[in-house]
């Protein structure tokens, strides 16, 4: 009998201990609170980014003192983790009161109602650009506000040097000419690339580029009910250059495909000539690399019509439905989000502005000169649409584009598992 | 012999105090095991209880509803030419490396023990001990430099060859021999030290007998050392196949399954259905599917390294 009560009292404790270590409170997320003296606490996730960071830092110091009786607590997470962060946080309930997201992923939390919408979502919507609006609304609401235009497509780095050692005195005026420029500019040894003349072959460029061929001929990729439709000539013929870019041209290789490095960092250090990337790798170039004797420049439509392309929607802001101090939280993403502190925080990144009055403003393209190509394009840009796994999505282009590439597979052949795989993919999602 | 002896004592013992002394023995056995009972059912059987429930069910953890879907998710694994391919490469990545492992470990431990001289027999084992003291992420992490195409040391070390530089983690034909050497690298440690005490534990005396007959080396490796290591090399065998079975990290940070999922693993598979698409309840019947391949396999590996040899 007693061993009994013994072995219970064990037990008891033992589940108590478990269940102590499975429940404990976590600084991290959800931890909002209205202390004693009324003063508010703020919990504000981001991801891990130099420029980025320090951005929000400065903001919320000023904030801050606007607000001496709300305190805002920041953490950042690398961005190879803060998506599957902010996923579980939500998913048990702790989410941080305010959370930026990347508006590919707004859709799984605002369909699920974890978001608080925006008040005045009609007259807000207005003042921003579509394409990175798209993954923030739902039924025509706001369920947070974009701080960025993430743009891929239009721009792209250039070596002036290298050109002019080549002859070629002025970018790129159509894409016949870029490609013939892309040709003069490859350096080989033997059989290596030593400097690439055109560079489009990272995770993000190979998707956006090949959306944006297909838009630029007239033609759309997105079929009915969520599905992509890449069995179009249009499909057809954008892939089918991007692959002769690599196989017959030879202007890139796969060789630094899915290495740590970006392509701009490979830019940067000389080894490619001209690399179609968004114009955020300024930043890494003139803080990284010290490197200044580049350009940021348009690159041509691929056909007659204008440059039109998809984007996702960039990375924003919005706060939690489970927070506990909504009003102070969608306070201050109204505050980062006025004209002034935007356009400082859009200088400071390095990004695109998602608002047009601070993108159309003289004075942000006068302290932002490479800008220029992005922002001229703008207007033309289109949201990417309702993808429901963003990383799956890329990663079924990119995989194929390297076996067609590599000449594994045939292009028609690529295109169709491309679209098979996202569609399944898609539909699981429903 | 000696169990005939301790029953003949037993039985001269009062029956009373036998069962009292039964009885504390039993009670100082549960108390023991109970803490580490519960903390194998809290944190093991009822993981693995509910990853076999959520399989029935399409459960996204951002949405507060669970369909039931009943076997769905287990058809639809075997028509998802990615999972298929996940497992197939999950089983040559086990084979391949398990194989070298032990072939390797085994090598290396025979010659480790042979040598005589303690203080450079215990060098030896420490450094091939050292790679598994530091974490698998860590390591991965510095293989990863030098797998890189542009200055990487492995790719210096071919150029300094008049060698072509491969791509090692991105070239389908290279990637999973990338990661598979580097686990060797990180892992050898442990059979090697396993194998070494293993070794040491055969009795002199077989040997001797060999020699006096006359046997060669391998003659005395084949049929002395490989029977009497039979237990060590289950045990080894079964944890290595266990583990990398297991194996993730390396994987993820290394190659995250590609290029073309040449490098995928199920535990990545997995990982990626649940965590990255948010598919809880497909993901948990690819768990499931795991965890009775992994059972399977034990099962058949203790069957058939199953040993009388006592020595």
């Amino acid at each position: 009998m007693h061993f009994s009560k013994f072995m219970l009292i064990l037990a008891m404790i033992c589940v108590v201990i478990a269940e102590a270590g499975c429940s404990s409170s976590s600084t991290s997320g959800g931890e909002s609170s209205a202390d004693s003296q009324g003063k508010v606490n703020l919990v504000f996730w981001s991801h891990q980014e130099d420029a980025i960071v320090g951005a929000y830092k400065n903001l919320i110091s000023k904030y801050e003192t606007l607000h001496p009786d709300i305190t805002i607590e920041y953490q950042t997470f690398p961005y190879d983790v803060y998506s599957q962060k902010l996923k579980a946080s939500f998913s048990a309930k702790k989410p941080p009161d305010i959370a930026e997201f990347f508006g590919t992923w707004v859709p799984e939390y605002s369909k699920n109602d974890l978001l608080v919408e925006i008040p005045d979502s009609e007259n807000v919507k207005k003042a921003y650009y579509d394409a990175p609006l798209g993954g923030y609304l739902r039924d025509n609401k706001l369920y947070g506000l974009p701080l960025e235009y993430n743009i891929e497509n239009g721009g792209m780095l250039i070596h002036p040097q290298m050109l002019k050692e080549q002859g070629l005195d002025h970018p790129p005026s159509n894409w016949t000419e870029l490609v013939d420029y892309a040709k003069k500019l490859t350096l080989r040894e033997s059989d290596i690339i030593k400097v690439k003349g055109f560079d489009f072959v990272s995770a993000d460029n190979i998707t956006f580029t090949f959306l944006s061929l297909i838009l630029q001929q007239g033609a759309s990729f997105m079929g009915e009910d969520g599905h992509v439709d890449f069995h179009t000539p249009e499909a057809q013929k954008a892939m089918s250059t991007l692959v002769s870019l690599v196989t017959d041209d030879k202007v890139t290789d796969l060789t630094t495909f899915g290495s740590e490095l970006d392509t701009s960092d490979y830019f940067f250090q000389g080894k490619s000539a001209m690399t179609y990337r968004g114009p955020w790798t300024i930043a890494a170039g003139q803080n990284n690399y010290k490197v200044d004797d580049f350009e940021y420049v348009s690159v041509p439509s691929f056909t007659e019509n204008p440059p039109v392309f998809a984007a996702e929607s960039g990375w924003g802001l919005a706060v939690s439905k489970q927070s506990k101090q909504q009003e102070a939280a969608l306070d201050f993403i109204k505050f980062i989000s006025e004209k002034d502190n935007l356009t400082t925080w859009n200088t400071d990144t390095f990004t695109v502005p998602a608002k047009k009055e601070i993108a159309e403003n003289p004075e942000f393209l006068k302290n932002n000169p490479h800008l220029k190509p992005s922002l001229d394009i703008l207007a033309l840009g289109q949201w990417i649409g309702p993808i429901a796994d963003r990383d799956f999505f890329f990663k079924q282009i990119n995989d194929n584009f390297q076996l067609m590439a590599s000449g594994q597979q045939s292009v028609e052949d690529g295109l169709a598992n491309i679209e098979r795989t996202i569609n399944d993919n898609q539909d699981q999602h429903k | 012999m000696s169990t005939a002896i301790s029953t003949n004592k037993a039985e001269k013992v009062n029956p009373a105090v036998k069962s009292t002394a039964y009885r504390a023995k039993r009670r100082f056995i549960i108390i023991s095991l109970v803490p580490i009972l519960l903390l194998f059912g809290v944190f093991a059987f009822l993981p693995i209880a509910w990853s076999l429930g959520l399989s029935a069910f399409k459960y996204d953890p951002l949405s507060s509803n669970a369909i039931f879907v009943g076997a769905e998710n287990y058809i639809r694994m075997f028509q998802d030419s990615i999972f298929l391919k996940s497992l197939w490469v999950t089983f040559k990545f086990v084979f391949i490396a398990v194989l070298i492992n032990i072939v390797i470990t085994l090598l290396i431990a025979s010659a480790i023990q042979r040598v005589r001289i303690p203080w450079l027999k215990n060098g030896f084992r420490t450094v091939f001990f050292l790679p598994t003291i530091a974490p698998l992420a860590g390591t991965a992490i510095v293989w990863n430099t030098m797998f890189n195409y542009n200055d990487g040391l492995f790719n210096m070390i071919l150029a300094k060859l008049n060698m072509a530089p491969i791509q090692w983690l991105s070239d389908p034909h290279y990637a999973l021999y990338s990661v598979i050497m580097m686990t060797l690298w990180a892992d050898i440690g442990y059979n090697i030290v396993l194998f070494i005490a293993g070794l040491d534990s055969i009795p002199d005396m077989y040997y001797e007998a060999a020699t006096l007959e006359g046997a060669g080396r391998w003659h005395v490796f084949l049929h002395i050392t490989l029977p009497l290591l039979r237990r060590t090399l289950l045990f080894v065998s079964i944890t290595t196949v266990v583990s990398y079975f297991q194996a993730f990290p390396q994987f993820q940070i290394m190659t995250k399954g590609g290029p073309f999922n040449e490098t995928r693993v199920l535990s990545l598979q997995i990982y990626e259905q649940a965590f990255s698409s948010s598919n809880m309840g497909y993901a948990s019947a690819m768990a499931t599917v795991f965890l009775m391949i992994i059972l399977l396999v034990t099962l058949l590996q203790l069957r058939w390294g199953r040993t009388q040899w006592e020595h």
